[in-house]
């Protein structure tokens, strides 16, 4: 991916595609799934069109709106199967303004917390502030978070900060962290991959006492100079996001070191990962083996 | 009953009054001045006309009746063949608690008021959040609460129907509120037995009080259930959802559906489809509209809650959040058993009721607030430190019993996480007589009141779970630390004492028929029915057997090589194949004997058999009749003490074959003839004929010596309880002359001895008819159609072959109808498996 620049932030339409198939040695009989199969409206994204395609054919397919705002849906399949395909496709509308650093940096993290506590509102305060099942902050978490995110410190300039200070300490490595990783694990290996360090990054904001999120989506990725881009070959993302005293959220990427911008389309967000899983599901079989394969195309539209 | 005559009547109540003195805190049956409290006259007559004699008396008899109705309480042993350890016996003291009508009038108001206030509270935390928004209710009351389930967010219409709420006395003598069950509250079913126990040790007194009746209350219960399920539905059904037979209130959840009438299920009776609950049935499906849950919430369904639970099914919280079942009590309503509330509730009371809060509890710090926080960690040392919501690591610390390591450690957590500790003053609370062998002893009493709310108002059971410890120094009283259970009396007001059951209009009654009709058996319930059958006739048949050879080697074992020995030694190998109980190098045939009536760990004795009845009649209590437990806890006394060594086994057997023929007795004329008699039916007759095939093939379908043949013969007879029968017969002349063709007539092929293969059959033709299995039903008429067709004389000619052949046959038929039985009905669901996302690591430069 390229640095960011200006033209990063310019109004565009994506379309994305996520496809996930899971694959049995034997028959499912019945398939319950819960996932988040549309993208949510957001101050800085607006859904085009989607759609959702399952096979075999669900017997129910239910959406509702969960507690975070997200569009989760249900789906059961009652044909009895070895293969379940589940394919999204968006098209949405993306435009990030640039974050005004400077305008922010009149609180200190200390002080923007206390604001937020004050005069912020109780519910969307507690939901993103208090520990969530994977963004458990104990002492390490919180030693951690005093390195980097000081409360005297201007808030712009902090929340740059902490996001350069995961993309430095941390290497990026996958295949060493999984959906049981704790930020404790996290700290003591140095390495992970976006999960790993959005958590770290709502932990170090949570212990500074500002609220945070977990955000799930999908980011533009350019093939490597002179390739052609391979199908399927991106992935969904995550990132961070911060609640700051005027009420505005301030999304943060620690994986690219950088505050989010038009390449980034959002899914669903929650208090970590656990709220907001693509796709889960229980499935009643005999089959002692699955594996599962996703591929994500996020691509760029012409501008009509 | 004997009454020692050194304890005279006024000593109990003296002695009793003396002890409470000197202590802390109000007395349920004495005031300040030592004076008898209005209203307590029935303590006091209890005591006085019984005296401590006669109140150990009923302590005993109390304790007996618990035994054989099986109330039990705990956690019941993981390993399934071991038995023993079904959970503690329930402990009742039979001095009642007793409270006057006018005193539970008041009550009773701060009860329906405290139902009313939950609900709005409930409404109003998945609703709007206003109380929240408007910082009446601090956020992380809610949102930092394990009960505050995001899954069933904003779900409307969600009544709390059942209501439990633990008190006890405040220093004034005022109910104070411990604390609010209203996630699945147990304990109603106890309170009903409480009251069965109580009222028959008690009779003398309990028949001349005025006393409000429980039995209402659950009729209430029953109509309130319906009245939630969705409106469209003409005729709900209601199922109570109980994680299984091996949790502490198992008795409670079985009993409760026993006294409302409907099925108990586990997760695996049930399942989703398009959005429904389900009954699993092979017969015909059946939605579920209501689920009385007694599985908690976080358990319910792997694909929104707890991934790794067992206990529920998924598809639960959509098929609620559709609107499509209605649980009672809804998934999130565990969020209101949570003590950081008690601060607030008086001004969430004047907010939501415009009313003042009618019922005190503890005084009560929340630590979110810094200011409370520091009144709790500065006065330590006298509060009852809790955390707000139930977690792994249990309850509640009494300040002045920690160490100054242990204040520091629970100082360090509070710091960590304000918001989810309070501190509370500790409620003096009263005591109770606990009868003892050496007096009248105080204990500390908490009170479990119950509730339901149907359509119109809140409804407070005339009565409740009393409990009580046996330690007045100690403030801690629970059914899991030990305490006793006390039944709870509620004076008439009415002397009719029918206040709790007002007629119910026609068209109320109309929906309780409804209600309480039969539901589809679900493959669990039905296999477990089967299974009672065929323990119990596995047990009575294998008993027989063993009295007959029991009374063999009675006669002949000191007598090797005469033609009663060799019968013997026939009976003894017959006994041995047919168990499966092989005789140690060591044994003679009457230590192999005694082997096979055996322990329940082994395999193939009547023990083992009498044990698997009880695991397999408790999996399905709620189709049983009450009747039967009595009869099965003295069947498992009489096998918990082996014959003595050198007696016969005989009368061990024929007690244990009383108890058997009673469990049958009650069985046959206690069941409905429907779906459910077809399956235990079906049991009892697939296993009466396979024991009888296998027995003659042991023993009759080889040829020996006419003597030894007669006797053996006459032996199979009386095992298979034909023997009269067929001296009968042989009298008369009717029938095969020949002993060995008469018996086999008798035993394989008469349709009219109910102890035949052929009866069986034809029986089990029946019973797969109320199945509703044509298919069974037709291979069942097949196999009759062969025993009829069948050449006596042929078969018992020659060596005796060919009636061995055709045996081997008939229990192969036997054997596939069973396994056919078990594969089309007992079907139990493949194998569950949960899939989480994988995380996709992200994208990186």
């Amino acid at each position: 991916m390229s640095r960011q620049g200006p033209d990063d932030f310019t109004p565009r339409r994506y379309e994305v595609r996520h496809r996930t198939t899971y694959t049995y040695d034997d028959d499912v009989t019945t398939c319950y799934e819960r996932g988040f199969l549309r993208p949510r409206e957001t101050p800085t994204q607006r859904v085009v069109s989607n759609d959702v395609r399952i096979t075999p054919e669900p017997d129910l397919l239910d959406e509702h709106t969960d507690h975070f705002g997200n569009h989760s849906f249900y789906v059961e399949v009652r044909t009895p199967h070895q293969v379940l395909e589940v394919t999204k496709s968006s098209v949405v509308h993306v435009a990030w303004p640039e974050v005004d650093l400077a305008g922010l940096n009149r609180w200190t993290v200390e002080s923007a917390a206390e604001a937020i506590r004050d005069t912020g509102d109780p519910v969307t305060r507690a939901t993103y502030l208090l520990p969530s099942p994977l963004v458990e902050v104990d002492e390490a978490v919180k030693a951690y978070a005093a390195s980097v995110l000081a409360p005297e410190a201007p808030l712009g300039d902090a929340i740059v900060a902490l996001t350069h200070a995961i993309f430095t300490d941390f290497a990026y490595r996958s295949g060493v962290t999984n959906v049981r990783t704790t930020l404790q694990d996290l700290l003591e290996l140095r390495q992970g991959v976006c999960q790993d360090f959005t958590h770290l990054a709502l932990g170090c904001l949570r212990a500074a006492g500002l609220p945070g999120r977990y955000v799930s989506g999908y980011l533009e990725t350019s093939p490597p100079p002179g390739q052609q881009r391979l199908e399927g070959s991106d992935a969904s993302h995550a990132w961070a996001s911060v609640l700051t005293p005027g009420g505005d959220w301030v999304d943060l990427d620690p994986t690219n070191d950088h505050l989010a911008d038009s390449r980034y389309v959002v899914t669903a967000w929650g208090r970590d990962f656990r709220d907001v899983s693509p796709l889960k599901g229980v499935i009643y079989t005999e089959s002692t083996t699955s594996s599962l394969d996703v591929g994500v195309d996020v691509t760029r539209l012409a501008e009509l | 009953m004997s009454r020692p005559a050194s304890v005279p009547a006024a000593g109990a109540l003296d002695g009793y009054r003396s002890l409470v003195e000197s202590q802390t805190g109000p007395d349920e049956w004495f005031d300040a001045a030592r004076s008898v409290r209005p209203d307590q006259d029935l303590v006091t007559t209890a005591v006085e006309s019984l005296g401590l004699g006669g109140l150990l008396a009923a302590r005993a008899e109390a304790r007996r009746l618990v035994e054989d109705d099986g109330i039990r309480y705990g956690l019941a042993d993981a390993v399934d063949d071991v038995p023993g350890d079904r959970g503690r016996s329930w402990v009742i003291d039979p001095l009642p608690v007793v409270i006057g009508s006018l005193e539970w009038a008041r009550l009773e108001a701060g009860l329906r008021q405290r139902a009313q206030l939950l609900q709005l509270l409930h409404d109003d935390v998945y609703g709007e959040r206003r109380l929240v928004s408007e910082r009446v209710l601090p956020a992380e009351l809610v949102l930092g609460h394990s009960g505050f389930v995001r899954a069933v967010d904003g779900i409307e219409h969600q009544r709390l129907v059942l209501g439990a709420t633990d008190l006890a006395r405040g220093a004034d003598g005022a109910w104070t509120v411990i604390a609010d069950k209203t996630s699945a509250p147990s304990g109603a079913g106890y309170a009903m037995a409480n009251r069965r126990v109580t009222s028959r040790v008690l009779s003398s007194v309990h028949r001349g009080a005025s006393l409000e009746r429980l039995r209402g209350f659950f009729h209430t219960m029953a109509n309130a259930l319906g009245d939630v399920a969705d409106a469209g539905v003409d005729t709900p059904r209601v199922v109570v959802l109980s994680p299984g037979t091996g949790t502490e209130t198992a008795f409670d959840q079985a009993f409760l559906a026993t006294l409302l009438g409907f099925p108990l299920v586990e997760g695996d009776d049930l399942n989703v489809r398009d959005g429904r609950v389900w009954i699993r049935s092979t017969g015909r499906r059946e939605p579920v509209d209501v689920v009385l849950r007694r599985v908690d919430a976080e358990f319910c369904d792997p694909l929104e809650l707890r991934s790794d639970s067992q206990l529920g099914l998924p598809g639960l919280v959509e098929s609620a959040r559709r609107g499509g079942v209605s649980l009672a009590n809804p998934l999130g309503a565990g969020v209101l058993e949570n003590a950081g509330l008690v601060p607030y509730l008086p001004a969430i009371a004047r907010r939501l009721l415009g009313e003042e809060l009618d019922l005190p509890s503890a005084p009560t710090w929340w630590c979110g607030d810094a200011s409370s926080r520091s009144h709790v960690l500065t006065n330590l040392d006298s509060l009852v430190v809790k955390p707000i919501a139930r977690g792994l690591v249990v309850a509640a610390r009494f300040g002045w019993e920690l160490s100054a390591a242990q204040r520091d450690d629970l100082r360090r957590e509070i710091e960590e996480r304000p918001w989810a500790w309070v501190g509370q003053e500790p409620i003096p609370m009263s005591t109770a007589p606990v009868v003892t062998p050496s007096g009248l002893a105080p204990g500390r009493f908490v009170l479990r009141a119950f509730g339901v709310t149907d359509e119109e108002r809140h409804h407070v059971m005339p009565g409740g779970l009393g409990r009580v410890n046996t330690d007045p120094s100690s403030m801690l009283v629970s059914s899991a630390s030990g305490a006793l259970a006390k039944d709870v009396w509620v004076l008439a007001d009415d002397p009719s004492g029918v206040r709790g059951w007002s007629a119910p209009s026609p068209d109320r009654a109309r929906t309780l028929v409804r209600l309480q009709r039969r539901t589809a058996v679900a493959p669990r319930v039905a296999d477990n029915l089967f299974w009672v059958g065929r323990y119990a006739e596995r047990a009575e048949g294998t008993a027989r057997l063993l009295r007959v050879a029991d009374d063999l080697a009675a006669d002949h074992a000191q007598r090797p090589g005469t033609p009663g020995a060799a019968t013997m030694e026939v009976m003894v190998q017959a006994a041995a194949a047919l168990t499966g109980v092989a005789p140690r190098a060591d044994q003679g045939p009457v230590d192999h004997l005694r082997a096979m009536v055996g322990t329940p760990h082994l395999l193939g004795t009547v023990a083992h058999a009498c044990h698997r009845l009880v695991v397999a009649a408790e999996s399905v209590r709620d189709q049983l009749s009450q009747d039967i437990w009595h009869i099965l806890s003295r069947l498992d006394r009489t096998l918990a003490t082996p014959a003595p060594a050198d007696s016969q086994l005989r009368p061990q057997l024929d007690t244990v074959l009383e108890s058997l023929l009673a469990v049958a007795g009650v069985v046959h004329e206690s069941m409905v003839r429907d779906q459910t008699w077809g399956f235990l039916d079906g049991g009892i007759r697939i296993e009466r004929a396979q024991h009888t095939v296998s027995l003659l093939r042991a023993t009759l379908a080889l040829e020996r010596p006419p003597i030894i043949d007669g006797q053996v013969t006459e032996s199979v007879l009386e095992a298979c309880e034909s023997i009269l029968t067929h001296r009968r017969r042989t009298a008369s002349g009717e029938g095969p002359a020949w002993p060995v063709q008469s018996a086999t007539s008798l035993l394989l092929a008469d349709t009219g001895n109910p102890r035949s293969v052929a009866f069986q059959v034809d029986r089990l033709a029946d019973a797969m008819r109320l199945t509703g299995d044509d298919l069974l039903v037709t291979a069942t008429a097949t196999l009759a159609a062969s025993l009829a067709g069948l050449d006596l004389v042929e078969l018992c000619s020659g060596d005796r072959s060919a009636l061995l052949s055709t045996l081997t046959n008939v229990d192969e038929s036997l054997r596939a109808i069973s396994s056919e039985l078990s594969a089309r009905h007992f079907g139990r669901k493949p194998r569950r498996r949960v899939l989480l996302g994988d995380w996709s690591g992200g994208v990186r430069a």
